[in-house]
C-alpha cells in the first residue's frame, strides 16, 4: 500500500513549514503556560529557571525526534492511536488515549478560567463574574464549533506568532526596566537538587501538546514537514519562556505571581502601566482562539472517529447540518464548564499545571518506549531516523518517568512539601479510561453488533460472476472453455 | 482485486446514493472537492469532482489538482461504495491512507455514516 507522506503527491491545499511550526506551538502556548513559568519559579530560586526551560527544551529536543520518527512510520491523524496500539496492543493505546484527551478538556478548562480571571480583574469586577466570563466564552467557542467555524490556517499562523512575539516583546520591555534586579541567576540546583529535577519537569509541560501538529501529517505538503516544526515549535517557545520568566523574575516580587491567576497582567503592568496590562489582557485572550479551535477541533473528531469505530456509544458520532459531530462538541463543552467551576470554585489551578506536566511526561515516556519497541517490529523505511535512537529511546522512558513522578508528587501551592494529588488525579482518570475499556468498549461493540444483526443488512455488493471471481482469486483454477 | 468495471458498478450506486440523499445534500452544501483515489493493488486510478455536495463526476484516471488522495486497495474500495464497510475502521488500522486536511477526512466519512449508518 501507498504510504501517505513518501510519495510525491500535491494537494490544491497543503501546509508548510510555518503554518506547520505556527500549528504546533499555538497548540502548546496556551494561557496556562504563564502559570507553568511561575510553577519552575516555585522550585527554581531567582533567576535560575532561564536554565531550567533550556534544559527542558534540550530533552523536548529528544521528544521531537522520537515523534519525527514514529509520525514517519505512521503519517496520520490517528497516529498516536496507531503506534501505540502497534507498540503496546490496542487496549492500552485505547485507555492510554482516553487519558490524554482529557488533557484537552484540561486546557481548554484552564484557558477559560484564567482569562475569565484576566478579564474581570482588568475591569475591576466582582469576582463572582469571572465565571460569568467562562461561561460566555465556552458558549461562544461552542456556538462557533456546532456552525463548522474553523480557523483559517493562515489566521492560526498570525495569531501565534503575534502572540509569541508580544510576549517577547513586553518580556524584553520588562528585562530592560530600571529598577529590577536578577538574583541568583546560576542556581538551579543551588538550594535542593529535587528541586532543582522539578523545576525541569515543569519546563516540560511549557511545550505541552506541541507534539500534536503530527496530526497534520495528511495535509502536510511533505514529509518533512512535520518534523522541521517538532524541532523549531520548541525553539519559540523556549525563546519565549524563557523571555517571559528573565522579565518576570526581574520585575515583579514572586510573592505577588505565585497566587495569582495572571502573571502576564503583572507584567504587562509592571513593564508598560495600564497600556502594558491592556495589551498583555489582548494576547491573553488571543491565546484562546488557537486553544479553543484546536482543542475543541482535536477533541470532537477523536471522539466522533472512536465513536464510528464502536469504541463509543454510537451517540457521540451523530452529526448536525454543518457536518459537526454536535453531541461530542457539546459533551466537551459541559465538561469544560463543569471543571473551570471546580477551579474557580477551589482555586486549584496550579494543580492543573502539575497534572498537565505529569500527564505530558507520561506520553513522552510512553512515546520513547513505543519507538523502542517498533524499532524491532517494523524494519521499513521511514523519512526520519533518530540517530541513536534505541539508546536515546531507552534514556527517554527513564528520564521522562522520572520527571512525570517529579511533578505528579509536587505540591503546587507549596514548592517546599509533596502532595500525591497531582498523580492521584491521573491514576483516577487512567483507572476510568482502563475499566471503561475492558468493560464498556465491549458492551458498546456487542450492543453495536446485536443492532446490525437485527438489521440483518445484506451486503450490498452484488455477487461477483464466476469467471470474474476465478480470475481475480489465484487460488481458484481457471475454468477449461 | 477488483477490476474497474467493478469499481465504476459501485460508484454508479455511491453517486446515486449521495446525490439522492437530501440530508447528506444540505450537510455538504459548502463542499466543494476533488478527490483522488488510487487503487494500491491494480495501480486504478480515478477521480470524484463534488461541487456543493453534489458529485458531478467519477472519471477514471486523475483529474484536476486533488484536495484529497485515498490508496487502499481496489477490494475496500468496492466494499466502500457499496456501503459495506465502515472506513473509520480500516482508516485507524492504516488499512485506508489518506492525503488531506482533517476536514475533509471526516467529511469524507461522514457520507457513509449518513448514507449508511449502520455500516
Amino acid at each position: 500500500m501507498t504510504q501517505p507522506g513518501t510519495g510525491e503527491i500535491h494537494l490544491r491545499r497543503s501546509v508548510g513549514t510555518a503554518t506547520a511550526t505556527a500549528t504546533s506551538a499555538g497548540l502548546a502556548f496556551a494561557a496556562i503556560d504563564y502559570l507553568g513559568v511561575v510553577s519552575i519559579m516555585a522550585y527554581a530560586p531567582g533567576a535560575s529557571g532561564w536554565l531550567a526551560i533550556g534544559i527542558g527544551a534540550c530533552l523536548v529536543f529528544l521528544v521531537a525526534g522520537v515523534f519525527s520518527e514514529l509520525n514517519g512510520l505512521y503519517p496520520t491523524a490517528a497516529g498516536i492511536r496507531l503506534y501505540l496500539g502497534r507498540a503496546l496492543g490496542n487496549r492500552t493505546a485505547l485507555t492510554v488515549t482516553f487519558t490524554y484527551m482529557t488533557t484537552v478538556v484540561l486546557v481548554i478548562a484552564a484557558d477559560a478560567f484564567l482569562i475569565g480571571a484576566a478579564l474581570r480583574h482588568v475591569l475591576h469586577e466582582p469576582a463572582g463574574l469571572a465565571y460569568l466570563w467562562i461561561a460566555v466564552l465556552l458558549a461562544v467557542a461552542t456556538a462557533a464549533n456546532l456552525r463548522g467555524v474553523v480557523l483559517a490556517g493562515w489566521v492560526q499562523t498570525v495569531v501565534t506568532y503575534v502572540v509569541l512575539a508580544s510576549t517577547a516583546v513586553v518580556s524584553i520591555i520588562a528585562i530592560f526596566h530600571v529598577g529590577g534586579s536578577f538574583r541568583t541567576p546560576l542556581h538551579l540546583f543551588g538550594a535542593k537538587p529535587l528541586s532543582g529535577i522539578q523545576a525541569i519537569a515543569f519546563a516540560l509541560f511549557l511545550f505541552a501538546a506541541f507534539e500534536w501538529v503530527t496530526t497534520t501529517a495528511e495535509e502536510a505538503r511533505g514529509p518533512k514537514v512535520v518534523t522541521r516544526a517538532l524541532f523549531l515549535a520548541p525553539l519559540l517557545i523556549w525563546a519565549t519562556s524563557t523571555l517571559f520568566l528573565l522579565g518576570l523574575s526581574h520585575l515583579v516580587p514572586f510573592a505577588a505571581l505565585h497566587h495569582s491567576p495572571y502573571p502576564q497582567l503583572l507584567l504587562g503592568q509592571a513593564a508598560l502601566g495600564t497600556v502594558g496590562e491592556l495589551w498583555m489582557l489582548a494576547i491573553t485572550v488571543l491565546t484562546a482562539l488557537n486553544t479553543f479551535n484546536g482543542g475543541f477541533l482535536v477533541a470532537s473528531r477523536f471522539i466522533y472517529a472512536a465513536a464510528r469505530e464502536g469504541n463509543l456509544p454510537p451517540a457521540l458520532a451523530r452529526l448536525n447540518l454543518n457536518a459537526v459531530p454536535w453531541v461530542a462538541v457539546c459533551a466537551l463543552a459541559t465538561a469544560s464548564a463543569v471543571l473551570a467551576a471546580v477551579i474557580f470554585a477551589t482555586g486549584q489551578w496550579l494543580l492543573l499545571v502539575a497534572v498537565g506536566a505529569t500527564l505530558e511526561a507520561g506520553i513522552y515516556a510512553l512515546a520513547s518506549a513505543s519507538l523502542l519497541i517498533l524499532r524491532r517490529k517494523e524494519q521499513r523505511d521511514r523519512p526520519f531516523r533518530l540517530r541513536g535512537g534505541r539508546g536515546l529511546a531507552i534514556a527517554g522512558t527513564i528520564i521522562f518517568s522520572v520527571f512525570g513522578l517529579a511533578t505528579g508528587l509536587a505540591d503546587p501551592a507549596d514548592s517546599s512539601r509533596f502532595s500525591p494529588a497531582p498523580l492521584l488525579v491521573i491514576v483516577v482518570l487512567a483507572a476510568i479510561s482502563a475499566l471503561y475499556v475492558n468493560v464498556g468498549v465491549p458492551r458498546v461493540q456487542a450492543a453495536t453488533a446485536a443492532r446490525r444483526a437485527a438489521a440483518a443488512r445484506p451486503s450490498r455488493r452484488p455477487p461477483r460472476p464466476p469467471v470474474a471471481a476465478a480470475e481475480s482469486d489465484p487460488t481458484v483454477e481457471p475454468m477449461e472453455p | 482485486m477488483a477490476g474497474w468495471d467493478e469499481l465504476d458498478e459501485a460508484l454508479a450506486d455511491y453517486t446515486t446514493s449521495c446525490n439522492s440523499n437530501e440530508r447528506l445534500r444540505k450537510m455538504q452544501r459548502d463542499w466543494t472537492r476533488t478527490l483522488h483515489f488510487i487503487c494500491s493493488d491494480t495501480d486504478d486510478t480515478f477521480t470524484m469532482v463534488v461541487e456543493a455536495g453534489e458529485i458531478t463526476g467519477t472519471p477514471s484516471g486523475h483529474q484536476g489538482v486533488p484536495d484529497i488522495v485515498v490508496t487502499t486497495d481496489s477490494e475496500t474500495f468496492c466494499d466502500m461504495f457499496w456501503g459495506d464497510l465502515n472506513p473509520v475502521a480500516k482508516y485507524l488500522r492504516g488499512d485506508i491512507a489518506v492525503r488531506g486536511s482533517q476536514e475533509d477526512v471526516m467529511r469524507l466519512d461522514a457520507i457513509s455514516y449518513v448514507i449508511w449508518p449502520d455500516a
